[in-house]
């Protein structure tokens, strides 16, 4: 019997052992190292040679975030972002992905809203340990992960145009991990500006726009700004809140001062206003637009469309371009009347973060991938081929096509200036 | 010019008065600020933005207004069974309005944003000219409308309660529900009626409004914001002072937008919102009620 309880023990014994000294399981996966070659299958004890070589075992995924604004006051234009990057992640994936890797997206709402902004971007960093965040194309939520993006070394790349989200208004310090793959709002401003001066030969201007919206106060005060640097003259500048509904007052003393042209940089629903009642107090001028007063803006107002000139990223409809297709793939998977901008916008982002991952020796190192995004040159994407200036993380060589509306209210682009 | 702002604060003036009335007609009566009026324009905007868009042949704007009038009504008379009755049987306290209403306009916001998304919707054109000129002033074709409408509706509530005797009946509910209910009135004929008339103006403002602006989720508790302080400067509870409170605010934020811009304006109209509960919380009718949430 004793010898009995004897065996049991040293069994009991050897297991602890062999278990203490087992391979433990699989921790979180480490950052892969695709250079590094795989051991040769023979330097693996004989035991181990049933598994199958590391050479062929499939490499774990790369994990991106995507935030955007899906259920707020700018859904309509995050949803299609969403879309744009998940489609060129389906696409990239189809065309092998990273290096062999697969790529995955995690999309979550931020609501337009400082505060879910960073609540998507915690989740997206400490439980899904994404390697890197495609952005909105709002400067509101985007401007919440500029610190935080460099505490955790996250790149984010994204269209929030306004440029205190890339550098720091008040040093001029570019913001290390913020990457903005579209001409900021004072570019966008200047192209306009410069088509306004140059091409329809405008002196005078007006600007009516919300001074509580950061997008329409940064693209209406560079508007003045070069327009008074070049020899134009700004007779009006007029400006509404958040609480108001009615701009007929402004309009009529915008319409006194007799410009020839009114710049409005709001979002969709205040541009309309803003249009009609300009309309409405009589001024039959030119009205110039951000890239809001893109459709579905002509559906909208109530008085007829014309002399309406905006800014486009994209000749959408245009079969010559390089995202005609993308745009077509997403009306028909939308079932959408018209094509939208923001499509290409989340596009454009996946695949200027991915040039960069396909660059890094290892695909999820911030500080490797932040300083191959710094290098981005000729890069062909939707908008043409971008550069992004190391100084400013922002393009230096996009320009901005300038379009208006044809009698049946579709966009008709005319032309294609640099600022 | 300036006879053109008082022309274009008239017509502002005749929005909030549509919006300011439906509000001040449950206060009247209930004795709270019944915030869900402006989810109600919101629902009703989209009901006749459906109705006047997808139905063939395209309906008669008259009816489009006479449908979503109806909707607005049954729209109404729905939230007072689901979410008013219990506390009116309860007799809970006033607070417990307050809280409901706003819940309601935030539940009705937040519906129309699941189903619809925070999407812009434009109503067809409904007139050929957008505006008129006379002589050397332009007036706005829905302005002129909504300006006839608001006034004629206005004239038949004035007339249902002065001269009917549902009329009779509400005006003695608003003045003291006790002795009323002891007198033979039933409360509840009269709290339902008052809802229905309040959907009835939901429905209108909310075609109205839908149109000279655009239907968005958010439209109604927007245009809230001038129909409250509308219906305090006029005396809460006080249609007659609700009237003339929302003409008031509309001229007054027209000529002072004009004059001092639009950041100023805002902070005029709540310093006259403000100014009247410190100096006549009464308001300009002189009515006051006493239960104010």
């Amino acid at each position: 019997m004793k010898n009995i309880y004897k065996f049991v023990v040293v069994l009991i014994l050897m297991a602890l052992v062999v278990g203490c000294t087992a391979p433990a399981p699989a921790p979180e996966p480490e950052p892969a190292k695709t250079e590094e070659p795989a051991p040769p299958a023979e330097d693996k004890p004989t035991e181990e040679v049933t598994e199958a070589p590391a050479t062929e075992a499939p490499k774990e995924p790369i994990i991106i975030g995507s935030i955007q604004d899906l259920t707020g006051t700018a859904s309509e234009a995050g949803k299609a972002n969403a879309w744009g990057a998940e489609y060129a992640v389906k696409v990239i994936n189809e065309q092998g992905g990273i290096n062999g890797r697969m790529l995955e997206i995690i999309t979550l709402d931020c609501k337009n809203d400082l505060n879910e902004g960073i609540n998507a971007y915690r989740k997206l960093v400490d439980e899904e340990k994404v390697s890197a965040i495609i952005g909105p194309p709002l400067s509101n939520p985007a401007s919440g992960w500029v610190d935080l993006s460099e505490e955790d070394e996250m790149p984010i790349v994204g269209h929030f145009m306004d440029e205190v989200v890339t550098t720091n208004p008040e040093t001029g310090e570019v913001y290390p991990y913020m990457f903005l793959v579209e001409p900021g709002c004072a570019s966008q401003s200047d192209a306009m500006a410069k088509y306004a001066l140059e091409d329809l030969k405008l002196t005078k201007f007006a600007t009516l726009y919300n001074t509580g919206n950061a997008f329409a106060k940064a693209h209406a005060v560079p508007f003045m700004d070069y327009v008074r640097e070049h020899g134009g003259e700004v007779v009006a500048e007029e400006t509404f809140t958040w609480a108001d509904t009615d701009y007929s007052a402004q309009a009529l003393k915008i319409a006194n001062a007799a410009p020839e042209a009114v710049f409005l940089s709001d979002y969709v629903v205040q541009a309309t206003t803003a249009y009609d009642a300009l309309r409405d107090a009589g001024f039959e001028g030119v009205i110039l637009g951000a890239n809001t007063l893109s459709l579905p803006f002509a559906n909208l107002v109530k008085n007829p469309v014309h002399d309406v000139y905006f800014l486009q990223n994209y000749d959408m409809l245009n079969k010559d371009q390089p995202c005609y297709d993308l745009h077509q793939a997403y009306m028909e998977a939308q079932k959408s009347e018209y094509p939208k901008a923001n499509t290409a916008f989340g596009w454009d982002a996946v695949h200027v973060l991915v040039d960069a991952m396909k660059k890094a020796a290892d695909p999820t190192n911030g500080p490797e991938v932040r300083g191959l995004l710094e290098k981005t040159t000729e890069l062909p994407i939707c908008h043409g081929n971008i550069t992004i200036d190391p100084a400013t993380h922002r393009p230096n060589n996009l320009g901005m096509f300038i379009a208006d509306y044809d009698e049946n209210n579709q966009i008709r682009i005319l032309k294609y200036v640099l600022p | 010019m300036v006879l053109q702002l008082i022309i274009n604060g008239i017509s502002l003036g005749a929005v909030y008065t549509l919006i300011a009335v439906g509000f001040a007609i449950v206060f009247t009566i209930l004795r709270f600020s019944n915030f869900a009026h402006g989810g109600m324009i919101s629902a009703c905007a989209f009901i006749g933005y459906f109705f006047q868009r997808y139905v063939k042949p395209t309906p008669p704007f008259a009816l489009t207004v006479i449908f979503t009038a109806v909707c607005g009504i049954i729209l109404a008379l729905a939230i007072d069974f689901f979410a008013y009755q219990r506390i009116r049987i309860n007799k809970s306290p006033s607070i417990y309005y307050f809280l409901v209403s706003l819940t309601v306009a935030i539940l009705i916001e937040q519906i129309l944003i699941v189903f619809f998304g925070t999407n812009m919707y434009g109503y067809p054109a409904v007139f050929e000219t957008q505006t008129m000129q006379i002589g050397s002033f332009r007036i706005k074709t829905m302005n002129l409308v909504i300006l006839a409408v608001s006034l004629s509706l206005l004239f038949a509530l004035m007339i249902l309660l002065n001269k009917t005797k549902i009329g009779l009946a509400i005006r003695a509910v608003a003045i003291d529900p006790n002795t009323s209910r002891l007198m033979g009135i039933n409360s509840n004929v009269v709290i339902t009626t008052v809802f229905a008339i309040a959907g009835l103006l939901a429905g209108v403002s909310g075609v109205f409004i839908g149109m000279q602006y655009s239907v968005y989720p958010s439209l109604g508790p927007t245009m809230m914001l001038k129909g409250f302080i509308a219906s305090v400067v006029g005396g809460m509870g006080s249609l007659g002072g609700a009237i003339i409170a929302a003409l008031f605010l509309g001229l007054i934020e027209i000529i002072s937008t004009y004059f001092l811009g639009a950041t100023t304006t805002t902070i005029i109209m709540f310093a006259i919102m403000l100014g009247f509960l410190f100096i006549r919380p009464q308001g300009i009718s002189g009515k006051f009620a006493e239960d104010k949430v």
